[in-house]
């Protein structure tokens, strides 16, 4: 519990509007897009970094713990309060404060949505590549918490790959500016890195400065459908192999394909057990050529039907499809269990057969969807958690996943974080060192502990 | 006594849980998009119904104020879930339950009545001195805004109901090429009579008989949409029993509002009040089914029997911009979207352009938009400021309530809304769009 004369004096900081205590909306801020939940104490919509500062002031002189939260898309509990205290919504601070043509930045507050984003940079001929498929409602400043991915990162990389700089409130209020402007900058340690990907467990990142790319002349996208799955994920494997670098190469079996198709209609074949969808960009004639060279591949490996697409709203369709993806999963089952283990791209194939057999072992519906170029593989159990019997073979099944994936050189987590979910198998990863230098790098930037305890430092 | 009903019947509540929590739905949001904040979003509603449901939250005044202030009941959230969540049938059941807790409004109670026994509205002067006993005051006379509303801008109300202008039934001159229900609504029966003119004026023309029946009743969403069923049921009854028939080929609306009542909402309400015992019986819920099926909304009825249509009259005057708005009943409640554009296309009178978010929310919502003046406002401007990019002199529209509220916006620009119907029937007449 917080004092009143403590919420007072957050009351003061935000603005009454923005001091939230109410039951509902406690409970609104109690879970993210992952499974668990916990109940904040107070809910603050700060504008401003100033505001932000003066709010950790407080919080830090009286313990308070501190979430920090985006849109609260995440998949990993990266938002759930698991000690109470304050959720810190950046929503409101969603301005763009400035767009360089000359320069190719652009520096945004931490609750810009992506797609605002996106959207305009491309009015001015430019490009934002990180695209996760939550982009019409995640944050930046989720994003770098999350240091997301997205479709396009087999080509593009991941968010990290495109900050330049952020500004960030500290713990205790001080406010620090790591990078800058330019486009190349080694003046200090990379402290971009070290909060890119932190999960709200450092500071709190309050604007944004990203760099852009000359918005690309052209790009196409093709889907390809596979009798069996494992051609679909051996073309994946050659693909990347053949020197072709595609913007993006998404695998889905048959599970999601046939959800997806139950939810928006778009005229997939419901009997095929795999299914990719690839795109590529840059000039005209090198995107035919590759198209060529894929689709000669895909063939080899037993694809039984090729599409191109003819149009911009044919691609949007397709795109649309799988980004709906995580929903429509719920569509038959309440709960939803969404991993993303990555390994190397060479042992796709290995970790997708395996998946599909544990899901056998343990008489469970799993979907498998992959970020496929990118070795990042998205198993989704389909479950209903109410379902004691059955939400335990799912807890064996995902143990077992990441045992997996380890055993095939891969890591834990490629995008969504650790959060709270994956936090019992760090082990697998990181030695007892790793992880006591984590917890250090922690104190010194939290000594007291109060941003998002309970998760994956400690 | 109270206590032991449950809130929501099974099949309702059961969508709680296929909330992924995926958050897809805040950008659909035309409110949460304002706000930014969790309980006005679609998803934070639905977590608050998932505790309502379990027992563990009370429907408490301010859980009711989120219910009623927050949501359009646009349904964009219904459309745009991947899970299948129909989130309108939980607010709306919410609502209901908050409603017989802390009653309606005055003034929404008496406009729900009043709608609902339509029979009481035969003479204009009686709806005039209504509408003044609603609003409380002499606004229509002082051109004032009520809400968000300016009234300048919104249209007179008809000489004398739409009803009564015609026939039980209109013939074609020549063949029959179908035979037709057609229901009209309120709006057009008391506000946009022109529209139904233009209705029967062109299905005639098309080799469509039109039965008009007499006495026909709100379609009830308005007022199922706000909480007061009983009062909703008595409407959909009669609606119903008059329209439900299988002698017919189609019942068609010129409303999006009441398409996606009479096709999607009578057999979920119906089946709902059905499994919570509230006096409704398998036939009702049969015919509803019938009626369903039989709907459709009059663009996509047109647009399906384009080859029926006569020729356009050669027209040599300038092509007049036109630009369209989806209604969010039609585009997202029945997926007619596209035929009303097909149809301007053909019109040699008019020049189609797109509009920036032409699927996004007017802001209106009926009565919300004098209840939450300033939401509605947020939501409104943004729509009116992609109208005014296109140069339209037109904004073409299948929905009463979007014509009023748009139309009173963009009226100082000299844009006029009108609906579609009414564009194809000019053409026919060999008229510009505005003549
Ligand atoms: C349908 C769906 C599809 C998705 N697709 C992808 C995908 O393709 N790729 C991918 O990588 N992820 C994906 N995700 C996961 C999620 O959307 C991303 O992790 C996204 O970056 C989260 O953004 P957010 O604004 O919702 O952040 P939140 O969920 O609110 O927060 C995420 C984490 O960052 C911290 N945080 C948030 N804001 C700040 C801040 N300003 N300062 C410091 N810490 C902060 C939080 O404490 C939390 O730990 C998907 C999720 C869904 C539901």
């Amino acid at each position: 519990m917080i004092r009143e004369e403590t919420i007072q004096k957050f009351r003061e900081i935000v603005g009454p509007d923005a001091c939230l205590s109410s039951v509902e909306d406690l409970i609104n801020y109690s879970y993210d897009s992952s499974v668990d939940e916990a109940m904040p104490d107070v809910v603050l919509l700060p504008q401003g970094t100033e505001q932000v500062s003066a709010i950790m002031k407080v919080a830090n002189e009286e313990g308070i713990p501190v979430t920090p939260r985006g849109a609260g898309t995440n998949l990993s509990g990266g938002t759930v309060p698991m000690k109470g205290g304050i959720v810190l919504v950046l929503t409101r601070m969603n301005r763009l404060i400035k767009l360089s043509k000359e320069d190719r930045y652009a520096i945004v507050e931490a609750g810009h949505i992506n797609l605002d984003l996106q959207n305009r940079v491309k009015a001015e001929g430019l490009f934002y590549p990180p695209d996760p498929a939550s982009w019409s409602v995640s944050t930046l400043g989720g994003n770098v918490g999350e240091n997301a991915g997205g479709p396009r990162g087999v080509k593009y990389g991941v968010t990290r790959d495109w900050l330049l700089g952020l500004k960030v409130v500290l713990a205790d209020g001080r406010i620090i500016q790591a990078g800058g402007i330019t486009a190349k900058n080694v003046t200090g340690i990379d402290l971009i890195s070290l909060f890119t990907g932190s999960e709200g467990c450092l500071g709190i990142v309050t604007e944004v400065t990203v760099k852009l790319l000359p918005l690309p002349p052209f790009q196409q996208s093709i889907q390809a459908f596979f009798p069996q799955l494992d051609g679909a994920s051996r073309t994946v494997a050659r693909i990347i192999g053949s020197g072709i670098v595609p913007v993006a190469l998404e695998l889905m079996d048959k599970v999601v394909v046939n959800m997806i198709e139950d939810s928006a209609h778009i005229g997939l074949p419901r009997d095929v057990e795999g299914t990719l969808l690839i795109m590529v960009d840059g000039e005209e004639a090198t995107c035919r050529k590759q198209v060529e060279v894929m689709e000669k591949i895909c063939r080899d490996e037993g694809s039984s039907d090729i599409q191109v697409a003819q149009s911009a709203e044919e691609e949007d369709k397709l795109w649309l499809g799988r980004r709906s993806a995580f929903g429509v999963m719920s569509r038959k089952r309440p709960t939803c269990v969404l991993e993303d283990v990555t390994v190397p791209v060479s042992n796709l194939p290995a970790m997708i057969k395996g998946t599909v057999e544990i899901g056998k072992k343990y008489n469970l519906t799993i979907g498998v969807m992959a970020h496929a170029g990118d070795g990042n593989t998205h198993p989704m159990i389909v479950t209903d958690k109410r379902d004691r019997e059955e939400w335990k073979r799912v807890e064996k099944a995902v143990s077992e996943i990441f045992h997996l994936a380890v055993d095939l050189g891969g890591t834990l987590s490629g995008e969504h974080g650790i959060g709270l979910s994956k936090k019992p198998f760090i082990p697998l990863i990181m030695n007892d060192d790793a992880r006591r230098l984590m917890v250090e790098i922690k104190s010194v930037l939290d000594p007291k502990g109060i941003l998002n305890p309970g998760k994956f430092i400690e | 006594m109270e206590q032991k009903k449950p809130v929501l019947s099974d099949a309702t509540g059961e969508h709680v849980y296929h909330c992924a929590k995926c958050g897809l739905c805040l950008n659909a949001c035309p409110v949460y998009r304002e706000t930014l904040v969790e309980s006005h979003s679609p998803r934070g509603k639905v977590q608050l119904a998932k505790h309502i449901i379990e027992g563990d939250l009370d429907i408490t005044k301010h859980m009711s104020d989120i219910l009623f202030s927050s949501c359009l009941l646009c349904g964009s959230c219904v459309a745009a879930c991947p899970s299948g969540v129909r989130q309108d049938a939980l607010f709306s059941g919410l609502r209901w339950r908050a409603a017989e807790r802390y009653g309606l409004g005055f003034t929404k109670k008496l406009f729900f009545q009043v709608l609902s026994r339509g029979w009481l509205m035969s003479t204009s002067a009686w709806f005039g001195k209504w509408v003044r006993k609603i609003f409380g005051g002499p606004w229509i006379e002082n051109r004032m805004k009520v809400g968000n509303l300016p009234v300048a801008g919104v249209p007179p109300m008809n000489a004398k109901p739409f009803n009564d202008e015609f026939p039980e039934i209109v013939r074609p001159d020549g063949a029959v090429n179908a035979r037709v229900l057609y229901f009209h609504g309120c709006a057009t029966n008391y506000v946009f009579g022109d529209v139904g003119r233009a209705v029967v004026s062109v299905l005639t023309r098309m080799g469509v008989e039109v039965e008009i029946p007499k006495n026909q009743s709100c379609c009830g969403l308005p007022i199922f949409l706000s909480g007061d069923r009983k009062t909703s049921l008595t409407c959909i009854r009669e609606v119903v029993h008059a329209f439900s028939r299988k002698d017919v080929d189609a019942v068609i609306v010129d409303c999006a509002t009441c398409g996606s009542a009479l096709r999607n909402e009578y057999v979920h309400i119906l089946k709902e009040l059905r499994d919570l015992g509230e006096g409704v019986d398998d036939d009702l819920v049969a015919a509803a089914e019938h009626l369903a099926g039989i709907t459709k909304n009059v663009s996509e009825f047109i647009d399906a029997h384009r080859d029926w249509l006569p020729p356009f009259p050669p027209y040599t005057g300038e092509k007049i911009r036109v630009t369209y708005h989806d209604p969010c009943h039609l585009v997202k409640g029945q997926n007619v979207g596209a035929q009303p554009r097909r149809l301007l296309k053909l019109l040699p009178t008019v020049e189609f352009v797109e509009m920036a978010e032409a699927d996004r929310c007017c802001g209106g919502g009926g009565e919300y938009q004098i209840e939450y003046g300033d939401m509605s406002a947020r939501i409104t401007n943004r729509k009116v400021e992609n109208v005014r990019k296109t140069d339209a002199e037109f904004v073409a529209t299948g929905c009463p309530g979007c014509n009023i509220t748009i139309g009173a916006h963009v009226a100082k620009d000299h844009v006029k809304a009108i609906h579609t119907v009414q564009l194809i029937r000019n053409a026919l007449d060999g008229k510009g769009p505005g003549e």
